[in-house]
């Protein structure tokens, strides 16, 4: 695949390295010629110039670009290269960085961003799930919140303790992707049973969150 | 392609110039289009006003999309517009987004 990453400082440079070496035809955009070519991987083709420009987009090649990542420090600028991506070059696939939360909510299709990432929203997730038991943490929302990966780590009192996951009578919408147990991975099959202190990675589309929690907490839950 | 070259107030655009015909293009190529607005939808996606206009000429039917507003004055049903910009494949046809567009008498 074809990708192009506006942004060199360690996310792009690192997200580059990575991409290259997974056998991705990979450009990186920077205005500092010194961040751009600090990249010590060949393979990785450079353009320095500014990434809010269009001709600079057009030089890095966006026009057969299957995927654009804006990741740079700067959220105004993630913004616009995500939108001249969409608008002039009809990239498929826009992946934009949220660096300060508050801005999230401008991370969408109106400014041609498919999928934003927000680095503290994924560090506070993470932390809740770390500290939580009983209750139910959103991991990571794809599709603009339209399907979203959720935990649960079962308390001794959840009405799924000693289940079989066929008799939960989970929503439709509702998939139980994987199971943690004792620092390993179950697989999770029809009559795989659960167990206190597991941890349910659910998959969740549409509006079944009341559900998931009424099965997997039980009614005390809010 | 000459269209490229317009500027305002220039050969004004309209029945004398060649477009390609809607059928014709091809995703992500810069292009300019003809056609009669015949649907024009004002949906809000994800809580932001879209508004969503198909065109149409003899060969087939696109659609463009603009974030952030309701309504474009004088783009209404039965309109012929000239659209302008990229066009990217979608489940429903070709689709601009916020292309650049001209009102046709």
């Amino acid at each position: 695949m074809k990708i192009v990453i506006a942004g060199a400082g360690s996310v792009g440079r690192y997200m580059a390295e990575q991409l290259s070496s997974t056998g991705n035809q990979v450009t990186l955009i920077d205005s500092d010629a010194s961040a751009v070519s600090r990249i010590n991987v060949s393979g990785v083709t450079t353009a320095v110039g500014d990434a809010c420009e269009l001709d600079t987009l057009a030089k890095a090649g966006l026009a057969e670009a299957d995927v654009v990542a804006a990741v740079t420090g700067d959220d105004e600028d993630n913004l616009v290269i995500s939108l001249l991506a969409k608008q002039e070059f009809a990239v498929p696939r826009v992946v934009a960085r949220v660096n300060n939360p508050n801005n999230e909510w401008m991370f969408n299709e109106m400014w041609g961003v498919d999928v934003s990432v927000s680095t503290p929203h994924l560090l506070t997730a993470m932390v809740e799930e770390a500290v939580s038991v009983g209750s139910l943490v959103r991991i990571m929302k794809f599709e603009h919140g339209k399907a979203q990966l959720a935990e649960v780590t079962l308390a001794a009192g959840s009405p799924a303790v000693n289940c079989r996951i066929t008799d939960l009578g989970l929503p439709r919408e509702t998939t139980i992707v994987a199971i943690m147990r004792d620092g390993h991975v179950v697989a999770p099959q029809a009559d795989t049973p659960l167990h206190q202190g597991d941890e349910v990675v659910v998959l969740m589309t549409g509006d079944c969150e009341a559900d998931v929690r009424r099965i997997l907490i039980g009614a005390s839950a809010s | 392609m000459s269209v490229f070259r317009r500027r305002k107030g220039e050969t004004p655009v309209g029945e004398e110039i060649s477009y390609p015909s809607i059928a014709s293009l091809t995703p992500r190529a810069k292009t300019a289009v003809r056609g009669r607005v015949v649907r024009i939808v004002k949906q809000p996606a994800q809580g932001l006003p879209t508004l969503l206009v198909r065109i149409e000429d003899e060969s087939g039917s696109a659609t463009a999309v603009w974030s952030g507003r309701r309504s474009i004055g004088g783009l209404d049903l039965g309109r012929k517009v000239v659209i302008e910009g990229v066009p990217m494949a979608s489940p429903t046809g070709l689709r601009f987004f916020n292309p650049a567009y001209t009102l046709l008498p």
